[in-house]
């Protein structure tokens, strides 16, 4: 099973084929995280665009993690918490929110286009909002097109198409990049989404 | 002015003759002509290479922190030293028995080259200090201004007009640190950009690198910056780094009423409280 | 030989079109060795740029190998070395004497450095002695002359007449041959210059000697922030910190500007940081300037640019503190020592 569909993933860059980002969406565990299982449970279908990455709490989302993101290859960055009310630490996404009130308007400020960051609250129910967030996030994404600011990334400028070779010659397994392999399989998100 | 200096001298030789301070901090004559450069002196008889004019561009607030530990010290503070006294009290960086503050009110400095008013000063709302132990010179009527008008400006702009602008920023920069090390509000015992096993900051020098550095700091700083516009004068390149605090200090008053930083020990904490009736955009 | 100042842009698109051209402009609110291109106005008249030419021999990040799988899984590391022919045109004499300092640390003592050598290979340096001179430049009292740059491959005297033009190496020889039809015969006329800003070095060296333990250096330490401004603007400081990125099967190993100025500069494993405080760190960079480097090399680290004496944020003036060191009393810190040996 693939896990993931490599060439997808990485994102056709070099202005040949179709853009796919790559997103990177942090999770808590307690709602957004159980929302993507039953997602992947309900065999609900989404873009494989999308990286799920668990945290304990949409607080525990340092805005340094949302910039490194950017400067790493992610084209666009979703947060997703327990809804106001709902935090398993009663408080962590209030905070969270404030916090990234302040932090979403700063990175507009500083040049980054609205829409490649976003935060939304979704529960442990909402599967269909989850899927329907990941897709909405995702065509917002290919919309604004590939984030142009990598020179952080030094490798960027070589890597892409390196990448893609060294994940072709890695084959299907996934243990390089497991967290995400094994967030993407905990959704069902294997379902050939590339295809 | 002259008045001032006197009075200053005068005063800081008492306090140290009588024991009651161990050092004073305010500023000195410089090598070149409109010139000083911050003092600390310890002895009494050095009281009179005490100066005070409009070229005292330093502020003072961030070396008492540093000369914390010898005792009580007494500090030199105009508005915005003294916000900086008390954001670092707020903070727990600073008790207000170890610092005695004498009040200066400011009228604003001059760059030594263009003999222009500093940027940080034409900018500045508190002239006068908001906190102090005795007062030297006469109360200044405060200025009427809209701090926000060039965040304004550029928030007008569109989207990659400001990318351009601000990749124009970090490109110059070239992460020396001083706007972290002027900053009365940076006091991290370990800045994240030291934290080298961690990763945080990266070495290279490139503007999505700098910006990582920058934005970060904006972000950490931006709910306690008392306004002092220290980081923006010290900065060898001359970036306009309070264009992106004061975004943050707009932004945060909008949505949560912080307010203003450094007015009084008490302080304001906007992004270390929370209400549940904050405006929602999330859901 | 003489270049009159009309044929300067055709010499500089000449140079241009065979070598990257880096000529000291106005770019924006910032000074800076622009790489030019035609329609670029150096400017010869403003003293020095606000950052040196340093980075074009050290770059603030150099990239020294890549490493990691290739398709077939096989490991690889490949050395990266870049360098261009490059020309650094209307350098003054402060900042060739720089580039001496830098060559005796990456050339000389029995170690070459790999990076900066191929660099330095194809560097063309055509200096422009100075016109004028800033409040705060300080060369001739550091040995050297605002007059002439002995070191160049090339030096311009500015003149009315336009630009005499004298090669001093083989290097330099080589180019002018090429430069010919843009060169006339003639000499230019100038005043020599001479700076306002004078120190005495006198005996400063042989005092430092004495000086490691004197307590002059917590005086001057205290204003210091530890910010890394003077080592960043310094033409001389070379300083550097080896990292990497790493992603996925790739990785770049790099080189990168570091300051004496910062805390994480000595520390060690387990957090054992030598020059914890700034009073060391403030010691090791003036010592290192004044001190240290002529031990080693012959020479005064500190080229009188006068950098550092404007970007200092809280003035903290290597001219104010040699002369503080030209006053002191190397007793006064013997005392405090034997004292202290003593236990009292």
């Amino acid at each position: 099973m693939s896990v993931v569909n490599d060439s997808q993933a990485v994102g056709t860059k070099d202005g040949t084929g179709e853009f796919e980002p790559t997103i990177l969406a942090f999770a808590c565990h307690w709602c957004t995280y159980s929302g993507a299982d039953l997602a992947g449970l309900n065999r609900m279908n989404y873009p494989a665009n999308v990286r799920l990455l668990r945290v304990p709490c949409s607080g525990r989302v340092n805005p340094q993690y949302v910039i490194s993101a950017f400067n790493k290859g992610c084209d666009g960055v979703l947060v997703c918490g327990c809804h106001p009310g709902d935090c398993h630490y009663v408080s962590g996404n209030y905070f969270a929110k404030r916090r990234l009130m302040a932090f979403k308007r700063l990175l507009e400020y500083s040049g980054m286009e609205p829409g490649r960051f976003q935060v939304r609250w979704i529960s442990g129910s909402e599967a269909g909002k989850f899927r329907d967030t990941v897709i909405q996030v995702c065509a917002d994404i290919k919309n604004l097109g590939p984030l142009q600011d990598r020179e952080a990334d030094a490798l960027a400028s070589i890597s892409v198409a390196d990448l893609q070779k060294g994940a072709e010659a890695a084959g299907a397994s996934a243990s390089s990049e497991s967290a995400v392999a094994q967030a993407a399989t905990a959704n069902g998100n294997a379902e050939k989404a590339g295809e | 002015m002259s008045d001032i200096q006197t009075t200053l001298r005068t005063r800081a030789a008492e306090l140290l003759s009588s024991g009651e301070v161990v050092e004073v901090i305010g500023w000195t004559a410089g090598r070149f002509d409109n010139q000083t450069t911050p003092a600390f002196i310890t002895k009494a008889e050095d009281a009179e290479s005490l100066v005070f004019n409009e070229y005292c561009v330093n502020t003072t607030s961030k070396f008492s922190l540093m000369e914390r530990g010898l005792g009580k010290v007494a500090v030199c503070v105009r508005g915005c030293d003294s916000r900086g006294i008390n954001r670092m009290i707020t903070d727990n960086q600073l008790k207000r028995e170890e610092v005695h503050l004498i009040g200066i009110p400011c009228t604003g400095m001059k760059d030594r080259k263009t003999g222009e008013e500093l940027l940080k000063c034409r900018e500045c709302s508190y002239r006068n200090p908001v906190v102090y132990d005795e007062l030297i010179g006469e109360s200044v009527t405060e200025p009427e201004l809209n701090r926000f008008d060039a965040v304004e400006k550029l928030e007008a702009m569109d989207q990659a007009e400001r990318a351009a602008f601000f990749d124009s920023v970090y490109e110059r920069c070239i992460r020396c640190y001083a706007c972290r090390e002027v900053c009365p509000v940076c006091t991290c015992k370990s800045c994240f950009v030291d934290q080298l096993a961690a990763g945080w900051q990266g070495k290279r020098s490139n503007v999505a690198e700098n910006k990582f550095y920058g934005l970060t700091r904006v972000f950490h700083v931006g709910d306690r910056c008392v306004e002092c516009g220290e980081c923006q004068r010290a900065c060898p390149m001359d970036l306009p780094l309070m264009l992106l605090n004061r975004k943050m200090i707009k932004d945060l008053d909008l949505l949560f009423e912080a307010g203003e930083a450094g007015l009084d020990a008490e302080g304001t904490n906007p992004l270390g409280t929370y209400d549940v009736n904050d405006v929602e955009e999330f859901m | 030989m003489l270049l009159a100042k009309d044929r300067l842009p055709q010499l500089l698109d000449h140079l241009a079109a065979q070598a990257r051209v880096y000529v000291p402009a106005r770019v924006g609110e910032d000074t800076r060795f622009a790489l030019y291109s035609s329609g670029l106005e150096p400017d010869f008249e403003m003293v020095n740029t606000s950052l040196p030419p340093k980075d074009l021999l050290f770059p603030q990040a150099q990239s020294m190998y890549r490493y990691g799988f290739d398709d077939n899984g096989t490991p690889f590391i490949d050395p990266v070395h870049d360098s261009d022919n490059t020309v650094l045109f209307g350098v003054r004499p402060c900042d060739v004497q720089s580039i001496a300092c830098m060559d005796d640390v990456f050339l000389t003592m029995g170690y070459e450095d790999e990076f900066y050598a191929p660099k330095r290979e194809k560097l063309l340096i055509v200096a422009l002695v100075c016109n004028n001179v800033a409040e705060s430049c300080f060369c001739d009292s550091m040995g050297l002359d605002p007059n002439s740059a002995p070191y160049a491959d090339i030096q311009l005297r500015q003149g009315s007449e336009g630009f005499e033009i004298v090669a001093q190496t083989e290097k330099g020889q080589a180019a002018l041959s090429d430069w010919k039809s843009f060169l006339s015969d003639g000499t230019a006329t100038r005043d020599n210059v001479s700076c306002t800003l004078k120190v005495d070095m006198t005996g400063i060296k042989d005092k430092l000697d004495e000086m490691y333990e004197h307590p002059i250096w917590d005086r001057i330490s205290k204003k210091c922030l530890t910010c890394g401004t003077c080592t960043y603007v310094c033409p001389t400081c070379h300083c550097f910190d080896i990292s990497q990125e790493n992603r996925m099967k790739l990785g770049e190993r790099f080189r990168s500007w570091d300051s004496c100025m910062f805390s994480n500069y000595t520390e060690m494993a387990g957090h054992h940081n030598p020059r914890a405080g700034k009073q060391p760190r403030v010691r090791q960079r003036f010592l290192h300037k004044l001190c240290f480097f002529e031990d080693r090399y012959g020479k005064t680290l500190c080229v009188g640019c006068g950098r550092c004496v404007e970007k200092c944020p809280v003035a903290l003036d290597i001219t104010v503190l040699i002369d503080q060191i030209g006053a002191a009393d190397v007793a006064e810190g013997a005392e405090v020592l034997e004292g202290a040996a003593h236990g009292n």
